[in-house]
């Protein structure tokens, strides 16, 4: 079987922002696994295995997730897998899921990505643990933030690149403003240069506004083989391939460290798999956990040799050769950890299905669509190829 | 809504690490130098950059040029070479100037394994 024969049939995230309305990651779990659901025209007695993608017990304070919310979606009996691996932990569970089918194991998964970043614990108690991501042991009991360690890596990307402020900015006021066409996305605004260059320094180059916020939500995939999917769904695009790669731990063992290497084996990797190269895919849904990062994964992913000329001339903007982060990216749209993977694929998948929010829906379909998540500071990288279905609206 | 504080007290052991955990609470570099090709890590690596598993703990000088600098809410960090290491540091800058290039380890104030580097003493230079 190749893995062109998983098809994502369901997909779905609820809003990703501060969520201090009185529900839990459990209710929007639920939310967002029953609209995938009723997408995909399937019962829920046809889910075989349920993959959820969580970062941290800390943020919900659940050890063994991944059961409980197996009862909570009324799935319990099926196999229940928790996939973790950092920021790149939505990927995970998708290429996990996507195995399980390839492997004869399943017709029809369910995948949840699920985190509360923002609202359980303080900003302060969550930078703490960010810190833990990367090496505990050096890098976290030194204090260095995840903000610091990327705009280290970031510099010396800068430095070898020549992307410039004007650069970081662009992408920041990019992300931002697709994001205000996303009624899901966490922040609604329109940051110009002043607004920028105004926000308290974080950790230099980064302003606050050049950092993606911390958010709640959740996203759903529902994954079926194709000899098995609904007739009702022949416009579902296929996971088309898929990547994943590790770098040291320690960015100064790192023969690079302004290069995203485990990113760009990823999508090597994933390349393969399809048959293409990177010049083919025509959106992207890309990791910017800060603006700076997205200039390293444009490189890395090889979706531009010069990453600043092509940014200033609009090839990454909506109209663009290859629209980058339409949903507004973590920058706009939200980073709830868990949820970010799987959201990015969600997005890929009803881009491709023309059922996108529509001022931000593409009028032509592209054919290939990327999601990009990576762990730390692109410690552990996963990326997906999704391909639009060839009976696609 | 549900209000809960939990209290974490970590007891940590390091293991293979001991050297360097202990040497920087000492304010001492303690880095690993491979058997096959006298590379030396600091951050020490268990498994060298080509692939050995074999080496010994090396004390540095404990001296070091900073590459890139970043400060900020979040405090000043570096990315820094330590003489005698073929990798390079990522770590927390303490009293050193803008205009400084170069710095020495210093043993954290913590409890902690806090990686510092601080001014060279006046008229010590690398």
């Amino acid at each position: 079987m190749q893995i062109s024969d998983v098809m994502v049939t369901g997909a779905a995230l609820t809003p990703f922002n501060r969520r201090r309305d009185g529900t839990g990651f459990r209710d929007w779990v639920v939310s967002a696994f029953g609209t995938a659901l009723e997408l995909s025209g399937l019962d829920r007695s046809d889910i075989q295995a349920l993959y959820v993608a969580s970062e941290s017990d800390f943020f919900h304070l659940q050890l063994n997730p991944a059961s409980v919310l197996a009862t909570e979606l009324g799935l319990t009996g099926v196999a229940a897998t928790r996939c973790e691996g950092g920021g790149a932990s939505g990927q995970i569970a998708v290429h996990t899921a996507a195995r399980a089918i390839q492997a004869g194991a399943a017709k029809h998964v369910a995948v949840v990505g699920v985190d509360p970043s923002a609202s359980s614990l303080s900003g302060d108690a969550i930078r703490e643990l960010y810190g833990f991501s990367f090496d505990a042991w050096t890098d976290g009991m030194t204090g260095l933030t995840s903000t610091a360690l990327y705009a280290l890596s970031y510099q010396v990307f800068a430095a070898e690149h020549g992307t410039t402020e004007a650069d970081l900015t662009t992408v920041t006021c990019q992300n931002r403003s697709n994001a205000c066409h996303n009624p899901g996305a966490h922040l609604h605004r329109r940051d110009g240069p002043q607004e920028i260059t105004d926000s308290p320094p974080i950790a230099i180059p980064y302003q606050r506004l050049h950092c993606s916020p911390l958010s709640d939500g959740a996203a759903a995939l529902i994954l079926s083989r194709r000899d098995a999917m609904p007739a009702n769904r022949a416009t579902a695009p296929t996971l088309a391939g898929m990547g994943a790669a590790s770098d040291h731990m320690h960015l100064g063992a790192r023969e690079n460290a302004g290069s995203f290497a485990a990113k760009t084996q990823a999508m090597q990797r994933a390349c393969a798999e399809v048959g293409i190269g990177p010049g083919e895919i025509g959106i992207a849904e890309i990791y910017d956990a800060y603006a700076g990062a997205q200039l390293q994964a444009i490189a890395a992913l090889g979706l531009s040799a010069e990453v600043s000329r092509d940014l200033q001339a609009g090839a990454f903007a909506p109209t663009g050769r290859c629209a980058i982060n339409l949903s507004g990216g973590l920058m706009g749209q939200g980073a709830p950890v868990g949820a970010t993977g799987v959201g990015q694929t969600a997005t890929c998948a009803l881009i491709l299905e023309g059922r996108y929010h529509p001022e931000l829906q593409p009028q032509t379909l592209p054919r290939y669509a990327l999601a990009d998540t990576h762990g730390g500071v692109c410690t552990l990288a996963a990326v997906t190829i999704l391909e639009r279905g060839s009976s696609a609206l | 809504m549900i209000s809960h504080r939990l209290t974490l007290e970590y007891t940590l052991h390091p293991g293979w690490l001991a050297p360097f955990v202990e040497g920087i609470a000492s304010g001492n570099a303690m880095a690993r130098r491979c058997k096959s090709c006298a590379g030396t890590s600091f951050p020490p690596l268990r498994v060298c950059l080509c692939s050995e598993t074999e080496g010994e703990w090396v004390k540095l000088s404990g001296m070091a040029h900073i590459l890139f600098r970043t400060s900020g809410q979040d405090g000043d960090f570096g990315l820094v070479q330590f003489d005698g290491a073929t990798t390079k540091t990522t770590l927390r800058l303490i009293d050193i100037a803008d205009e400084d290039t170069c710095g020495v380890i210093a043993a954290p104030k913590s409890n902690l394994p806090m990686l510092c580097l601080t001014r060279l003493p006046s008229g010590r230079s690398t």
